[in-house]
């Protein structure tokens, strides 16, 4: 036989069966063209030039490793339900006397040629849509974009190979399948009875545990450090647990339903329920993928969009003014404002050099100590706090005077000695009526302050912070100067002058202010004594900003992308489904009309036990991202996030924006899924 | 009085696009009296499945009327059809048609639930119909666990419970062993023997005999029929056999 021959069988097993196929090549293209994309990007050095862009290229990077596996995984996914699809082909070709070896060619030449059409089609797509995403990347990071047009040679090197690569395992897969055949049980295989499924109340009630502890874990989650380790807990514990329900737990809640006589036997029950009962037993594991996968997406995109919308206010918080002076001081200058004085002078002057001027001066002193709150007392034991596994009760306290406290809110308050005005940030609240400074000393709370200026260190940290504003910070910390902490024995408590202050002039002209008040503090620095103690740090806002921009953007590019792949998987296992049951419920819904079932009954039955098993998932996710949101808080409180109200705005619209899509994409292929059952029906 | 009148049925059918007509049926006219049990015999090709359909009302003549309790089904509304197949007819079919997520006990009351009956009115009717066709014991089996012989008779119950005028069976031993084969023609004896009428689609000779009147169809036209009178089945098995070969030969009856 020529081979000739063998191509021709092989084009027409892809053309016979191109409803299963169409899909699975546009797929392997969409994998193909999103790999080379990436690969490209993290790559492209017009991209590295811009500032920010090598930070964004290292997220890339990792973001191909994710698709390297991710394409791997569920290319071979995908293609096993295919060829599971048509072992009964097989079957017949066997029986007809095509060998295995002979089949295994055709199926080679299959393989090729889907290999060579994707290949070649994904990486035609990603080298014409490289330019777009690097355009929008490069606009996101606020660059110049330059409009060359370029083919990455390595990046397509790395995608073919990679591809060459999974096909081949896709290939012996099939190899595998074909080896395995045998060609009369297949022919027979959908006649076949399958046995009912069983309520297995154990797995379900496992499920619904798991899922509620995974939930109660999500909520009741109280400080950032645990969130960590506890959010990839929660998410295992809440992807087993949908596994378990979506495959246990429906099909028990479908048999509680059959036992309950007068409910099942209903014509709208009867019907949907029982073939519910199977279609979950056979769906449940693609339902449970298809709601992970949604969650996932969801999770990924509204957390990076909400970090990127939020970028300039997190920016904002972790740099309080325009040109931020931080400096740490030793006890003598912190109470003496000669340096201090020093320093200002030489900023008014190189501000005056520049002809600008400092707007929202900042300018106050603070004793912070780091410390843990146990009750109303802050244990200054250190010992016990490095074996404390506790860190929600961790918060750093700012110890910073009433005078300046009242100078920068513009209030009049007054204290007596051994009073305080406490201010808590990060959702901590104090409710004491006192506070005990380890044994040392006591200060009574006079009053809750509404708000102070933001600080860096608070912004930075992940911890709360609680200003005490006392009338004399001196007094306060005498006791405490002797403590320290760590192996070095550094002194426990730090003593910092704050000096910021806005600048309405060109973000050049901020920067170019930024580095000569550098030099000056250096200058101030060095002719010191030896004895001083000066360490500053300058940071402005127009400097940090591309960098600040460059991890927010990359992320929030890195989760829109994988966004779009997992959701390409999504609809793709979701295409599948609709395909597939729509072969199975074909014979059962021709036997329904003969029975005397109308076309409208039938279609009734199809659309509710439709919309319930692809709502489903859909709804679950929401489910999670909803008991999730705790966790995510939390979580974006690392990156300096602590604006809730956009967070709930970017989930609940990413959520809608998702529903959108789905539907639609439930709208089309349940076309198909029609289109194969109404095949049999009769008018 | 006769329960299905059948007068002067034709059907062809059309290609998509207008061409290739082809003729299954015709010029079809018989009628069934109430309580009979008929045996509609004939080639493949002949049109019995065509027949079948349209008295199922399952297609429409292309002309001619077909008349169920004097009622034109083809004036039947189309909403109101599937209600009508499912209060009137009963069906058994070769391959059973049994859906494979139900009990066999919840395929019998698949109708009666689609009719809305109520649940103490479909258990009654259930355990009549099991205890006479002898299917008590295995209702809460499921289809793959039962043989085809128990598989056919669960039909049979489905086809029994709404009480219908017109039983009508497409080849229902097709895919029965021998035993099963006899056991079935017993039962539709009996269940004939009590009055209900059957209209039977067979190629099998022995499952004619069991009739009381076959009729021979050939090239879409009623050609000959057979009634058995006071003979025994042997007797009517042997004129069928006759007649059959007789078409075979292509001789001129009539």
């Amino acid at each position: 036989m020529k081979t000739g021959f063998y191509s021709r069988l092989a084009w027409t097993g892809i053309k016979n069966n191109r409803k299963l196929y169409i899909p699975y090549i546009l797929t392997c293209m969409g994998t193909v063209m999103m790999c080379y994309i990436v690969s490209f990007l993290s790559t492209s050095p017009t991209f590295a030039a811009i500032e920010g862009g090598k930070m964004v290229q290292s997220f890339l990077d990792m973001g191909f490793g994710i698709m390297k596996v991710f394409s791997l995984i569920f290319l071979f996914y995908t293609n096993s339900f295919l060829v599971r699809r048509r072992k009964k082909e097989f079957g017949l070709y066997n029986i007809l006397g095509l060998g295995k070896w002979h089949l295994a060619k055709v199926m080679f030449l299959e393989t090729v040629m889907t290999a060579g059409i994707t290949i070649f089609g994904g990486l035609f797509f990603g080298i014409l849509l490289s330019k777009f995403s690097e355009l929008f990347m490069v606009k996101v990071l606020g660059g110049a974009a330059a409009y060359t047009f370029t083919i990455a040679f390595s990046s397509v090197k790395s995608t073919v190979f990679l591809f060459l690569g999974i096909f081949l395992l896709i290939f012996l897969n099939i190899l595998c399948q074909v080896h395995r055949t045998d060609p009369i049980q297949l022919l027979h295989s959908e006649q076949s009875g399958e046995k009912p499924p069983k309520a297995n109340w154990l797995i379900a009630a496992a499920g619904a545990v798991l899922l509620g502890a995974a939930y109660y874990l999500a909520v009741t989650i109280s400080d950032p450090v645990t969130a960590i380790s506890t959010f990839f807990l929660a998410v295992v514990m809440v992807i087993l647990a949908t596994y378990l329900l979506f495959i246990a737990g429906s099909v028990t809640l479908c048999r509680i339903l059959q036992k309950n006589k007068r409910y099942y036997y209903k014509i709208n029950h009867f019907v949907s329920v029982s073939s519910m009962a199977y279609r979950m037993k056979r769906n449940g594991a693609g339902l449970a993928s298809i709601c992970i996968l949604c969650t996932m997406v969801l999770v990924m995109v509204s957390s990076t969009t909400c970090l990127y919308a939020g970028a300039e206010n997190s920016l904002r918080s972790r740099y309080p003014r325009n040109i931020n002076l931080s400096v740490q001081l030793n006890e003598q200058e912190f109470f003496d404002a000669a340096s201090t004085e020093a320093a200002k002078s030489r900023i008014q002057t190189v501000l005056e050099e520049n002809g600008a001027e400092a707007e929202g001066i900042l300018d106050y002193r603070t004793a912070a100590f780091g410390a843990a709150l146990q009750g109303n007392r802050v244990n200054l034991d250190q010992q016990e706090l490095d074996s404390t596994m506790l860190t929600e009760d961790i918060l750093q306290i700012f110890i910073v005077s009433v005078s300046d406290y009242n100078r920068l809110m513009g209030k009049k308050e007054t204290l007596s000695p051994g009073e305080a005005i406490v201010y808590t940030t990060k959702d901590m609240n104090y409710e004491e009526e006192e506070i005990h400074i380890g044994d040392l000393e006591t200060l009574r709370i006079a009053g809750h302050a509404e708000e102070f200026v933001d600080n860096s260190i608070d912004s930075m940290q992940i911890f709360p912070t609680m200003y005490l504003f006392v009338p004399n910070v001196e007094e306060i910390i005498a006791p405490l100067r002797e403590l320290t902490w760590g192996s070095n024995h550094v002194p426990l408590v730090s003593l910092y002058w704050y000096y910021g202050f806005d600048l309405s002039c060109e973000e050049e002209i901020q920067i170019q202010i930024q580095d000569q008040i550098s030099g000056e503090m250096d200058a101030l620095k060095s002719s010191m004594d030896d004895d001083a103690y000066f360490q500053f740090v300058v940071e402005g806002v127009a400097k940090e900003r591309a960098d600040f921009y460059a991890i927010y953007a990359g992320l929030f590019f890195l989760g829109i992308f994988l966004g779009i792949v997992f959701v390409l998987a999504a609809v793709l296992i979701i295409y599948y489904k609709q395909v597939s049951e729509g072969y199975e419920d074909q014979s059962r819904f021709d036997i329904m009309q003969k029975i005397g079932m109308t076309k409208k009954e039938i279609q009734k039955s199809i659309n509710s036990q439709i919309l319930i098993v692809f709502f489903l998932p859909l709804i679950t996710a929401g489910l999670h991202l909803g008991f999730a949101f705790p966790l995510i808080q939390k979580l974006l409180l690392i990156f300096g996030l602590t604006n809730t109200s956009l967070l709930i705005v970017t989930t609940v619209s990413c959520y809608l924006v998702f529903a959108l899509f789905y539907m639609l994409v439930y709208r089309i292929t349940s076309r198909s899924y029609y289109a194969i059952v109404s095949g049999t029906l009769s008018p | 009085m006769s329960i299905l009148q059948v007068n002067a049925v034709k059907k062809i059918y059309t290609g998509r696009f207008g061409g290739n007509q082809v003729q299954a049926l015709s010029n079809v006219t018989f009628d069934v009296e109430e309580g009979e049990y008929v045996a509609i015999m004939g080639e493949s090709g002949s049109g019995k499945t065509t027949l079948l359909n349209i008295l199922a009302a399952l297609d429409k003549p292309t002309s001619g009327t077909v008349c169920l309790d004097g009622k034109n089904l083809s004036k039947i509304r189309e909403s109101e059809i599937a209600a009508f197949r499912r209060d009137h007819l009963g069906f058994v079919f070769q391959d059973f048609n049994l859906l494979a997520t139900f009990s066999l006990e919840d395929n019998i009351y698949l109708p009666m639930v689609l009719s809305g009956k109520s649940l103490a009115e479909m258990k009654e009717r259930l355990t009549a119909v099991a205890r006479q066709l002898g299917i008590t014991s295995i209702l809460k089996k499921y289809p793959y666990e039962v043989s085809g012989g128990q598989k056919q008779r669960a039909a049979v119950a489905r086809a029994l419970i709404t009480n219908p005028r017109l039983i009508l069976a497409d080849e229902p031993t097709g895919a029965l062993d021998s035993k099963s084969t006899d056991e079935l023609l017993r039962l539709f004896g009996e269940i004939n023997q009590k009055g209900q009428t059957i209209l039977m689609v067979t190629h099998s000779v022995k499952a004619a005999s069991h009739a009381g009147r076959v009729l021979f169809i050939k090239d879409g036209e009623v050609y000959h029929q057979i009634y058995r009178g006071s003979g025994t089945e042997n007797e009517l098995y042997q004129r069928i056999s006759d007649t059959l070969t007789m078409l075979a030969t292509g001789g001129e009856g009539r």
